[in-house]
Formats: C-alpha cells, sequence, structure tokens
C-alpha cells in the first residue's frame, strides 16, 4: 500500500465513521425506544457492545498479524500488529468506562466479578503487557518478536479466561444480537445498534491505517538516519 | 526420540546441579512462602475467620507469589555469563530447551508446594483433606500449566529491561484459570469430597497445561532467537 492510499483510505474512514458517530448518537438520544424494563439508562448499549466487538476484534487482528510476522518475518506486519494493538487498547478503554457507568444504574454497583467484564479487563492488562515488552526490550527487532509471542499466548489464553470466570456465574445480560433464533431486539434498536458499530469499525479503520502510515514513515526515517551514520550511504 | 529426551535429561540435570550447588532460588522461594504464611496469620482477624477457611486461596496465592520470584531467574544466570549462547547453537531442539527448563522448574516448584503444605498444615492445621492423590492431581496439573507460561515469559523479560518486575504483569492475567480451579478443586478436598467431584477442575487444569506447554514449546524459539 502506498503512502497515499493509506492517507485516502484514512480520510475517507474517519468522515464516514465520524458522520455515522453524529448520527447514531441522534438516534441513541431522539430516536430509539426506550427499553422497558432497564429505562433510560439502556442506551448506553449503544456505545459499550459496539466498542466491545471492535476491541475484541482489534485484539484478533493482533493475533493474527503477530502469528504470521513470527512465521515470515515481515515487518509490515508488525506495523499492522501495533497499529491494531492500541486501536484496540482504545476501544476496551470505552467498554471499560461504559461498562461500570451502566452497572451502577442497572446493577447498583459499579464494578461486579462479571464474566465479560473480567475478561475484558485481563484483555486490556494484556494488551498493557503488550505495549511494556515492545518498549523496554533491549533493541527494537527482539521487542518486536517478544510483543508477537506476547500477543499470540495472550490470544491462546482467551477462551480459557472465559470459561472460567464464566464459572463465577453470569449476572451479564444474555446476548440479544448473536443468537441462533435471530436478533430479540426490537428493530429501530438493531438499526441504531449497527449505525454504531459501522461507526465504530470506521473510526478503528482510520485509526488504524493513520497509525500505521504513521509507524511505517518512522521506521524508514529511522532507517535512513542510521544507514547515513553508519557512511554506506542512503539506502534507495 | 530417544535423542530428544537424553538431551532434555542433561539440560534438566545441568540445572538442578546448579541448584543444588547453590540453594539460591530454592532457598529465596521457601523463606518467602514461609514468611508470606506468617504475614498471613497477622491479616486475617481470627475473631472473625479461621485461617483454615481461606486455605486453598492461602496457598494457591503463595505458590502464585513464590513461584514468580524463581520463575523469574530462570535464565538470569545463563543470560549473565552468556552461557545461553552455548546451548543455543548447540545442536539441541529449542523446545527441548524449553521442556528442559519447564521441567527443571518444575521441580522446583514441586518442592516449594510441598514445603507450602507442610508450613500451613503446621500453622494453621490444615490437613491433606481426605484425598491426597486427587489434591496432588490438581496442585501438579495447576503448578504445570503455570510452570511453562512463568518460563516462557521469563525469557521474554530477561531481554527486557524492566527484568522480572515485569513477569507479574505479563503472566498473572493469564493465570485466572489456574487460580479459579485450582482453588475451587482445592478447597472441595480440603472439605473432604470424593476424588470424582473434582474432576470437572482437573480437566481444565489439565487443558490450561497442556495449552501453555505446547505454545511455550512453539513459541520459544522466537524468544530466543536472534
Amino acid at each position: 500500500m502506498s503512502l497515499k492510499t493509506i492517507r485516502w483510505g484514512a480520510g475517507i474512514a474517519g468522515v464516514l465513521g465520524v458522520g455515522l458517530a453524529l448520527l447514531f448518537h441522534w438516534q441513541v438520544f431522539f430516536w430509539v425506544p426506550t427499553e422497558a424494563s432497564m429505562g433510560i439508562v439502556q442506551r448506553i448499549f449503544y456505545v459499550h457492545v459496539p466498542a466491545a466487538w471492535v476491541g475484541f476484534f482489534a485484539f484478533f487482528i493482533v493475533a493474527l498479524c503477530s502469528a504470521v510476522y513470527l512465521w515470515l518475518g515481515e515487518e509490515r506486519l508488525d506495523i499492522a500488529a501495533v497499529s491494531a494493538a492500541e486501536g484496540g487498547i482504545l476501544f476496551t478503554t470505552i467498554v471499560l468506562i461504559s461498562g461500570p457507568l451502566w452497572a451502577k444504574l442497572a446493577w447498583g454497583t459499579w464494578w461486579t466479578w462479571e464474566p465479560r467484564l473480567t475478561l475484558t479487563l485481563l484483555l486490556w492488562f494484556i494488551y498493557v503487557g503488550y505495549f511494556l515488552v515492545r518498549s523496554s526490550s533491549e533493541n527494537e527487532r527482539t521487542g518486536r518478536r517478544l510483543a508477537a509471542v506476547v500477543g499470540i499466548v495472550g490470544a491462546l489464553n482467551i477462551p480459557l479466561i472465559h470459561m472460567s470466570v464464566l464459572w463465577f456465574r453470569s449476572l451479564h445480560p444474555q446476548p440479544v444480537v448473536l443468537r441462533t433464533d435471530g436478533p430479540s431486539l426490537h428493530p429501530d434498536m438493531l438499526v441504531t445498534l449497527m449505525t454504531a458499530l459501522a461507526s465504530f469499525t470506521l473510526v478503528f479503520l482510520a485509526i488504524f491505517l493513520v497509525r500505521y502510515g504513521a509507524e511505517r514513515l518512522e521506521r524508514e526515517l529511522r532507517a535512513h538516519d542510521s544507514a547515513r551514520e553508519s557512511g554506506k550511504g542512503v539506502p534507495v | 526420540m530417544i535423542r530428544y529426551v537424553q538431551q532434555v535429561e542433561a539440560l534438566v540435570r545441568k540445572d538442578l546441579l546448579l541448584e543444588l550447588r547453590t540453594w539460591d532460588r530454592l532457598s529465596a522461594m521457601g523463606a518467602f512462602a514461609v514468611l508470606v504464611a506468617v504475614l498471613f496469620h497477622y491479616a486475617v482477624d481470627r475473631t472473625l475467620i479461621h485461617p483454615r477457611e481461606l486455605a486453598a486461596g492461602l496457598i494457591w496465592l503463595t505458590i502464585v507469589f513464590g513461584g514468580i520470584l524463581g520463575l523469574g531467574r530462570t535464565f538470569a544466570l545463563e543470560e549473565e555469563d552468556g552461557a545461553i549462547q552455548g546451548i543455543l547453537t548447540s545442536p539441541v531442539p529449542k523446545d527441548a530447551v524449553f521442556l528442559a527448563k519447564v521441567t527443571g522448574n518444575f521441580v522446583l516448584l514441586g518442592l516449594l508446594v510441598l514445603l507450602i503444605l507442610f508450613v500451613f498444615g503446621l500453622f494453621f492445621q490444615v490437613g491433606l483433606g481426605g484425598n491426597p492423590f486427587a489434591l496432588f492431581g490438581v496442585l501438579s496439573l495447576g503448578v504445570l500449566g503455570f510452570t511453562a507460561l512463568g518460563t516462557l515469559y521469563s525469557g521474554v523479560t530477561v531481554r527486557s529491561r524492566m527484568g522480572e518486575t515485569l513477569l507479574p504483569v505479563l503472566v498473572f492475567p493469564l493465570l485466572v484459570p489456574m487460580v479459579v480451579f485450582g482453588v475451587r478443586g482445592t478447597s472441595l478436598l480440603f472439605a473432604g469430597v470424593s476424588g470424582a467431584e473434582v474432576e470437572g477442575s482437573l480437566r481444565i487444569l489439565g487443558s490450561f497445561s497442556l495449552v501453555a506447554l505446547l505454545a511455550g514449546a512453539f513459541l520459544f524459539r522466537f524468544v530466543v532467537e536472534d
């Protein structure tokens, strides 16, 4: 991908994503019907759920890109993994902020040891570890490889973590969209949720592309500098 | 295959011999375990709850904190004097090096667990429950997965400027399955249930260990290669 394509892609995804964000906020505040049992507070759902989906999706990209990076050693895959991880941190942070806000009103407590909540918190820490390993390694190449290992092991552990926290029986609302007998929520609610999901996915894509381009430029610049310092001339 | 086992065995013997000569890691872990038990005595208000009722959880936490001390030093000695390069350039497969390190660490942590059980029995009158075999099954399966993860990540942190401080940050989020089912199985067994009732916990601890071992054996080469 050329830098120009990346810039255009990021621009288009960003504008569309922010546009849809405005639209879904209008839907959330003025259009969508209020949920019967939880009342107005249920509207946090339209931010919380898509952010969780995008955050988990980002972690999936990190694990995938890390695995293929270790296999092929292609540096662009490492740049993709780190860019996705930054997006993932952002969206899981949104989940971890919006969740307790809702829980305080719906369950009467900021935090419970509820499976999906716990899993998200642990995922957030696995991401943090991923960045700490990357930044504290003795040299950059090693850091990339070690971070990839951390990304993969973290992802492998997710099903096990999920199973074990599930054992501590769940308070969390059951899935309303991804069910075998079709979505169970009001069609207007589904439309709002899908708008929010599209918006968050596009914003994630924009952030991902911007970070990808910036990281690539930074590395090219550094390679350029070190080549000049070592007197080998400028690589073409 | 036989050659592979011999290679692993030689490496394990070297590590255990090194440990026997110095007692560095074992004495640190052992002292830690005893001192933590002493601190637990003062941390738990005996008029409200007897430490025996918390024993399963306290034992697992002592294993985790004491174990991480020892696991963090897995590669420290070899990294300091560069001996790790010798092992890595020898024709031994990297997974054999990993499995040897896990075996050596597992022996150390096994001794730590025995010491912890003894200390908790002595200080808090915690027995072994009615089914010691099932208890050792739960403890060893959990500790095996912990050892595999800790060994792999110790290879990661030894090459980081943050060193061993980073190890718990990386390992603890992954230990939730072990703590949940380890504590559950252990407290059931302390309460005197039969071995069949902890079968579920044993299975999950087993799959946790298997995933950790396989992932470690496969990924270790990327941790050490340069």
